[in-house]
């Protein structure tokens, strides 16, 4: 038994110390799920809270069979696809991100190019600002693909949809996203031509 | 422009060998959109984890110790509310009994059988006014009546599902 199943078991049996062992373990990923979700680090963090909380009082109906670290983003992502769908209906709007410091970005300590890291920075947070236009769903199936690369199955097992509706949204995304990196750089051209990579890592 | 078999292979993340490289390197440099979807998809591969500030689990014992007390405040006004509420009850109900049979042990069973006959009397006598006037009113009440009474009933089933779906669902996700 691994330790992660042993900290469920005994936190199921009422004990706090293994919970917070496991809050301790999976925060990073539930945080930034709900950053890269709702786009600003006070809510990120209320929400993530939130996941943490309803883990907790939800404990006896996880089933050990599947990963925790899935379990939990999916009570993550459900909850931060509900609080998107609010504030449509409130009009509330998405202000330009706030850093304040409450939210780090782990540092590439191998960065042999200052310049090249910036402008992976820039996409980076120009991806980030057109991630927040997407369907909610759209965006919880990219997040879970590329920032935790799970597999198209894992994806729908986490939003209770069928595999077919996970490939389908997926795409549908990633035309959106760029068609919005188009129009954004007809919007600003800079001299991106000059920058432009013409190949994906994966190739 | 045809951007086959290029979107396919960058949408799914195919692997490609040198000559499809080559193919695709010249259909991004023609092509736009197709530069966009790559460029897109490599800034998403080079995304990087966000992390919370510290405290983080500290933060999280303090909610979860707030809603503890919160859970518990409920938990004992629900008690009190709920004894309090039926030892009224009770006493209103049983009031006249336990005075009668404090007074007069025979008179008070007599007094309970009279209650019992007068009960299913009454039962008996609503259930017969009950049948008449179903029989009656509907030709007196005008259709918007019937309309307004069958909206308030509906009206008052969705309040009783809506509080029971509240009352008894379980989180999305979980």
């Amino acid at each position: 038994m691994n330790d992660e199943l042993a900290w469920v078991l005994q936190a199921q049996q009422g004990s706090d110390e293994p919970f917070t062992q496991l809050v301790e373990e999976h925060q990073t990923h539930v945080y930034n799920l709900c950053y890269r979700m709702l786009g600003e680090p006070e809510a990120a963090e209320d929400a993530a809270q939130e996941t943490f909380l309803r883990a907790y009082q939800n404990l006896h109906r996880y089933d050990q069979n599947r990963s925790f670290a899935t379990w939990l983003l999916s009570i993550g992502a459900h909850y931060c696809i509900d609080r998107l769908r609010r504030r449509k209906l409130s009009v509330f709007s998405i202000d330009e991100e706030n850093d304040d410091g409450t939210t780090f970005e782990i540092a590439d300590a191998s960065s042999p190019d200052p310049e090249a890291e910036s402008v992976k920075r820039e996409d980076r947070d120009r991806l980030h600002i057109l991630l927040k236009d997407l369907d909610e769903t759209d965006r919880a199936a990219i997040i879970m693909r590329y920032w935790y690369d799970y597999s198209e199955i894992e994806i729908a097992e986490s939003l209770k949809l069928t595999v077919s509706a996970v490939k389908s949204r997926l795409h549908r995304a990633r035309r959106a996203l760029a068609g919005m990196w188009q129009e954004d750089e007809h919007r600003s051209p800079r001299t991106r031509a000059e920058r432009r990579v013409y190949e994906s890592p994966a190739f | 422009m045809n951007h086959q078999p290029f979107e396919d292979w960058l949408l799914n993340d195919k692997l490609i060998n040198p000559k499809q490289k080559l193919e695709l390197d010249g259909h991004l440099r023609i092509c736009s959109y197709c530069s966009a979807l790559a460029e897109t998809g490599k800034a998403l591969r080079g995304v990087k984890k966000v992390s919370p500030a510290a405290g983080f689990s500290a933060r999280f014992q303090a909610r979860l110790a707030v809603q503890r007390a919160a859970e518990r405040r409920r938990r004992l006004w629900g008690a009190i509310l709920f004894t309090f509420g039926g030892l009224v009850m009770l006493t209103w109900i049983a009031w006249p009994y336990l005075a009668s049979f404090f007074a007069s042990p025979a008179t008070s069973i007599t007094s309970l059988i009279e209650w019992g006959v007068f009960l299913i009397t009454t039962l008996r006598a609503i259930a017969q006014a009950g049948s008449v006037l179903l029989d009656v009113i509907p030709g007196f009440l005008p259709p918007f009546v019937w309309m307004v009474l069958v909206s308030a009933l509906a009206g008052i089933s969705l309040l009783w599902s809506v509080s029971i779906w509240r009352f008894v669902r379980v989180p999305r996700g979980v």
